[in-house]
């Protein structure tokens, strides 16, 4: 793993996803209107005639892409979270994932991670395709993980839904990581507090391991980039045993991530305390900039380190933490 | 003798054996010569009519107005094997039922246990019915799978190899996904997909005139790139000129059948409610009698 600041990259998926489609010629590619914007413009300049323009026709395009793949195709199909989840739904759930066809819907653009307001922000994505049997529910974290998932999921028998960060990637990860569908890591092994997070949440979660480590709290970090299915070995190896675990997620605390970790801890009969960071069951208004909103709403390395300060039974004030102030090219944890 | 009866056991529409008309021409039969369209599209209702009786209510009404088209996308252009048929609406699927039946695929045991529990035959199709494609309950994303099965063709390099027969209701055009798959299927020319349009002005609430006008159907979908012309959906020989018009057409084709949902059943009421029709044992008997009368 690498230290921050770290470097970021454009378009790891684009990247990956053309060089998945010289590999396997039932690739194909669907894009809703968005396609600079979902990095499928490589795709659309390298296999020109493997490229499809749905149009700003989202339940149309997910049933068609049913459709591709009960023929034998694997379309991969592209649009912002929002709309790859919210508009187009009855369409997931009738054409993709009751029939179990492996067609990729890749989301681009999670949470709080645009200033477009609630029309844009896909803060339940997560719960709504994790709700879906069949489907497989995957947030990424670096373009390390993003080069190394493309190849996997497309071996995958079923639906995969597929969240993305859009723009500058950040590179967390060093090349001999080995992301696994259905796998998560230990980053950091930690006795005190299990801090557990995926997907654009890892960097500001590493950041705050760091700070409570450096007060003396015992701060352990797992990676859980599979939402669905959740690595369950993972989330009791590092919860049991703490005082509690922390979940941190780019989405509402109710029914992403911090709620499989509770659904893993409870049937398990952990007894551990949770706190979920993520959107409080609200929606993200009034700003400029993702960071604010991700500062506005507790999505913070702050809060982070403030939450896990409490869980190990700190008193006084949670250590300060410094607000990042990135360079251009480098990736600040928000 | 119906008109399936004489075929082999490869069932309707097969090219080789279609017993009048050449499956994939739409060729018209000879004046004098029995319409065997209008044989199968009476079985079709005879069928419904044995599914649905046991529960003494369900969806005949639909079976009732699509029987004709049905039976003439069979007879005359349908080659097993080689085409796909939709049913968009998932409550239609027992006219494909009525159909498979005839052709020999199901068996009255299997018809016997349609709708009940652990029946193969799920009143509003599945991914397990047998006779479809595609079909699907919630309504309306029929045509988008058409168009993705015409693009996958294409995209493989197999386009005008095989049509995608669609069986579309006139209920489903409220819904926007209809025109997304039009705006789609015509912008990309997809030839290959030919609509049957159940224009039977019923839906849950009631006619579909009185709850939002559809209408003019034909202009609506000329002006989406289609061909399109309507015909009366209850005459064979219209149905059979119309289809293979919208066949031979190199854009998408859509035929708009005009239908009612208590047509070719004479002993149901007038006011039925043909989204569900009720199907008393009393009436089941008259109903069956009706129809079986014609195979004497």
């Amino acid at each position: 793993m690498r230290e921050a600041p770290y470097p970021t990259v454009l378009k790891p998926y684009g990247r990956a996803l053309v060089d998945l489609a010289r590999e396997r010629e039932d690739v194909v590619c669907l894009s809703g209107d968005l396609t600079r914007q979902c990095e499928v413009d490589l795709f659309q300049e390298v296999f020109p005639e493997r490229f499809v323009h749905a149009g700003m026709a989202e339940a149309n395009m997910m049933s068609m892409a049913g459709a591709l793949a009960r023929e034998g195709l694997q379309p991969w199909v592209h649009t912002f979270g929002v709309f790859a989840t919210r508009r187009p739904y009855d369409q997931i759930v009738n054409a993709i994932a009751y029939p179990n066809l492996p067609v990729r819907i890749v989301g681009f653009m999670p949470g709080v991670s645009t200033p477009g307001g609630p029309s844009h922000q896909a803060i339940e994505d997560v719960a709504l395709m994790r709700a879906l049997p069949n489907m497989t529910v995957v947030d990424v974290a670096d373009a390390v993980e993003i080069r190394q998932a493309v190849p996997l999921l497309a071996d995958l028998p079923g639906p995969v839904y597929l969240r993305l960060k859009r723009g500058e990637i950040p590179v967390v990860f060093e090349d001999d990581h080995a992301f696994r569908v259905g796998g998560g890591q230990r980053l950091l092994t930690g006795g005190e507090v299990a801090l557990l997070t995926g997907g654009m949440m890892l960097p500001a979660t590493l950041r705050a391991a760091a700070v409570l480590r450096a007060h003396g709290v015992d701060a352990g970090v797992a990676n859980l980039p599979t939402v669905k299915p959740l690595d369950r070995d993972t989330v009791l190896g590092a919860a049991l045993g703490t005082r509690g675990v922390v979940t941190v997620e780019n989405h509402s605390v109710i029914g992403g991530l911090g709620s499989a970790v509770a659904e893993v801890l409870a049937e398990a009969g952990a007894g551990v305390p949770l706190r979920r960071i993520g959107l409080r069951d609200t929606f993200a208004e009034g700003s400029k900039s993702g960071p604010y909103l991700f500062e506005k709403y507790g999505l913070s390395v702050r809060e982070i380190v403030r939450t896990g300060w409490e869980l190990a039974g700190r008193s006084g004030p949670a250590p300060e933490v410094r607000a990042p102030e990135p360079e251009s090219g480098e990736y600040a944890p928000v | 003798m119906t008109a399936l009866d004489t075929t082999a056991a490869t069932g309707p529409g097969t090219a080789t054996h279609a017993p009048a008309g050449v499956a994939g021409t739409g060729t018209t039969p000879p004046a004098t010569a029995p319409d065997p369209a209008v044989a199968l599209a009476r079985r079709i209702r005879l069928r419904a009519v044995q599914m649905v009786a046991p529960h003494g209510f369900g969806y005949l009404g639909q079976a009732l107005s699509s029987a004709e088209q049905m039976a003439v996308l069979h007879t005359d252009f349908f080659r097993r094997g080689t085409d796909r048929f939709v049913c968009s609406p998932g409550h239609y699927v027992i006219a494909a039922y009525a159909v498979a039946r005839e052709a020999g695929d199901l068996t009255d045991e299997q018809l016997g246990a349609y709708g009940q529990n652990g029946a193969e035959l799920e009143a509003i199709g599945t991914e397990t019915s047998p006779a479809v494609d595609l079909t699907c309950g919630s309504l309306a994303q029929g045509l988008s799978g058409a168009a993705g099965f015409a693009l996958a063709d294409r995209l493989r390099g197999r386009e005008g190899s095989r049509r995608t027969f669609v069986l579309v209701s006139d209920g489903e055009v409220q819904e926007g996904q209809t025109w997304e798959a039009a705006l789609f299927a015509g912008h990309h020319g997809l030839g290959d997909v030919v609509v049957l349009l159940d224009a039977n002005d019923s839906q849950v609430d009631g006619p579909v005139s009185s709850i939002t006008t559809i209408e003019p159907l034909v202009d609506k979908w000329a002006a989406f790139g289609w061909y399109a012309e309507e015909a009366d959906g209850h005459d064979t020989a219209a149905l059979r000129a119309a289809l293979a018009r919208a066949v031979a057409d190199e854009r998408p084709g859509v035929v708009i059948a005009r239908t009612s949902t208590v047509h070719g059943l004479d002993c149901l009421p007038e006011d039925a409610d043909g989204h569900f029709i009720k199907l008393p044992a009393e009436l089941a008997a008259r109903a069956l009698a009706e129809l079986e009368d014609g195979d004497a």
